[in-house]
């Protein structure tokens, strides 16, 4: 336990000054690739509360990305209001969401959990292109601020909150009690856990990161539309990155995204044509070879060696 | 006698259309241990459900002087109630001392938390030897240690066990009711629900005999065990 709270605290000291000194050493394309890999590890991240440690696989966290891109958009384009009242109204609408959403849907289970959030992309798409105020089809374009610097350090800090969170729910009750819930939920009520208050707490967490990410990210790229912002292949992204890198730890998702979003640019850049097919193959091996992910590879690979791998697809269990 | 810790009257309860337990009664005094045996399929099981709301049943139920009907399982293990569910449900990939501190969830303070998994881990040393251990990786026995170590966690005033011998080998029994003997000295009341009637009738103070969801026999264990007719029907005798 201590030496794996010094391990993430080393990782965070030692990463983090050099992650932020990026944007005054690297070209202005690294820039903006970096700032879309941040967005995306933030996400992961926030994915890995409800998915990771709670063990719902949500697909309805890209809709907590569309309203938090949505509340800044709304408050910008529509009432020229500042960004932080943007982020604000954003975070309000996902959280509402999440409790109002997670009532009745935090009841299912498995398969079941994941098609009934997987349905909400649609039904919000649908809602906001016939609401007004949101810019219905068209959507928004909100003002430009033409500083990628800044959108890659708040992209950053916003990655660090939510590492830090998730930190923080790695060793306190309250994440005990989510994992509890994960392994067994019957077990976890008759020792007194309330779960539907705790999963739906940690779905509004995971939807209060999510959003902040969304209204970053909807400043950022200055133009949001209900088919963009509520992107369910965005959730997918979310999941393959999470999952890669280790879901229910604290460093596997950021690490996952960072390292997924350079194979893809890399692959994007040499194969042009075939990126996709490589990027596939690479999801394919990572889950037959290493289901546990990065955190897992990296805690117990110096223990078994390349036998981990043959250990893993013999087990074939999660 | 003191007032019952638990009383249960005429509790009805069942699986939808199929009703299991019939207006079934019974007592448990503070610091007792009472057994409760039948064969399978009696409804002891079921009964247990009830009591923790995994479902729906009628009837008048008490744990100190609370009405069941209306507290929801988490108030319930606060107020004491706590369960050692049937097949032990251990969180296999966590380690022995994370599945006892997941015991006491509904907010005990730090200190008191290291208080109680030290008295567990006085209870039963084997799992202070295992504590780093994951818990799927232990044998039948000590996994059933983790699970009463881990209902004991929270300092409960009753716990329920379910089959806390099934599937164990002799001499892990042995010790499990050994330990019991010892936690009702400090005050904890016990009801063991379970198939073997033996070592519950060796272990318990008073018993209740179940039979197609109703109490056909109570009385001292002792007695219970002496009876002609429980030692044929249960005992093999």
């Amino acid at each position: 336990m201590t030496s794996r709270t010094r391990r993430i605290l080393l990782t965070l000291v030692l990463g983090l000054p050099l992650l932020a000194a990026v944007p005054w050493i690297a070209s202005p394309v690294l820039v903006q690739f970096g700032i879309n890999m941040l967005i995306m590890a933030t996400l992961a991240q926030g994915w890995n509360i409800i998915g990771g440690y709670t063990g719902y696989s949500s697909f309805g966290n890209s809709v907590f990305f569309g309203l938090g891109a949505y509340g800044v958009g709304i408050a910008m384009a529509q009432f020229e209001q500042p960004f932080w009242i943007g982020l604000g109204l954003g975070l309000l609408l996902a959280v509402v969401f999440a409790l109002a959403i997670g009532l009745p849907v935090l009841r299912l289970k498995g398969h079941y959990f994941a098609i009934a959030t997987l349905g909400l992309a649609e039904v919000v798409t649908a809602i906001v292109s016939n609401v007004p105020i949101a810019g219905q089809n068209v959507g928004l374009v909100l003002p430009l601020l033409k500083s990628d610097v800044l959108f890659y350090e708040l992209s950053l800090g916003l990655l660090l909150v939510a590492t830090l969170v998730v930190f923080w729910l790695s060793r306190s009750r309250f994440g005990l009690a989510l994992i509890a819930i994960r392994e067994s939920e019957e077990a976890a009520a008759v020792m007194g856990v309330n779960a539907t208050r705790y999963k739906i707490l940690a779905f509004m967490l995971s939807a209060a990161l999510t959003s902040l990410a969304g209204g970053v990210y909807a400043y950022y790229i200055t133009f949001i539309d209900p088919a963009g912002a509520f992107d369910i292949s965005l959730n997918v992204k979310m999941i393959i990155m999470a999952v890669f890198g280790g879901p229910g730890t604290v460093l596997g998702p950021v690490a996952g995204a960072l390292l997924l979003s350079v194979l893809s640019e890399v692959l994007a850049s040499k194969v042009t044509n075939i990126a996709g097919l490589f990027f596939g193959l690479v999801i394919i091996a990572a889950v037959v070879l290493m289901p546990r992910g990065l955190a897992d590879l990296t805690q117990k690979f110096r223990r078994s060696g390349w036998r981990y791998f043959a250990q893993n697809i013999r087990d074939h269990r999660l | 006698m003191n007032a019952p810790l638990l009383t249960v009257k005429n509790l009805r309860a069942g699986y939808g259309e199929m009703q299991v337990l019939y207006d079934l009664s019974l007592d448990v005094h503070p610091a007792e241990i009472v057994a409760l045996v039948g064969s399978n399929g009696a409804g002891k099981t079921t009964l247990l459900r009830a009591l923790s709301h995994l479902l729906p049943w009628q009837g008048d139920v008490r744990f100190d002087g609370h009405s069941l009907q209306s507290l929801s399982p988490n108030r319930l293990f606060a107020l004491g109630m706590v369960q050692v569910p049937e097949g032990r449900q251990l969180f296999d990939r966590m380690s022995v001392e994370e599945n006892l501190l997941l015991g006491t969830l509904a907010g005990t303070a730090r200190d008191a938390l290291r208080r109680n998994l030290e008295r567990c881990y006085g209870l039963f040393p084997i799992l202070a030897k295992r504590r780093k251990q994951l818990a799927g990786n232990m044998s039948g026995g000590e996994q059933q240690m983790c699970a009463v170590a881990r209902a004991l966690m929270s300092g409960p005033r009753l716990v329920m066990i379910d089959e806390m011998s099934l599937g164990l080998a002799p001499v892990a029994v042995d010790a499990l009711l050994d330990t019991l003997r010892l936690v009702r000295t400090q005050g904890v009341t016990v009801l063991l629900v379970e198939q073997d009637v033996h070592s519950a009738l060796h272990v318990a103070d008073r018993a209740y005999v179940m039979e197609s969801g109703r109490i056909v026999r109570e009385g001292p264990a002792s007695e219970l065990a002496d009876d002609p007719e429980v030692q044929r029907a249960y005992l093999g005798l």
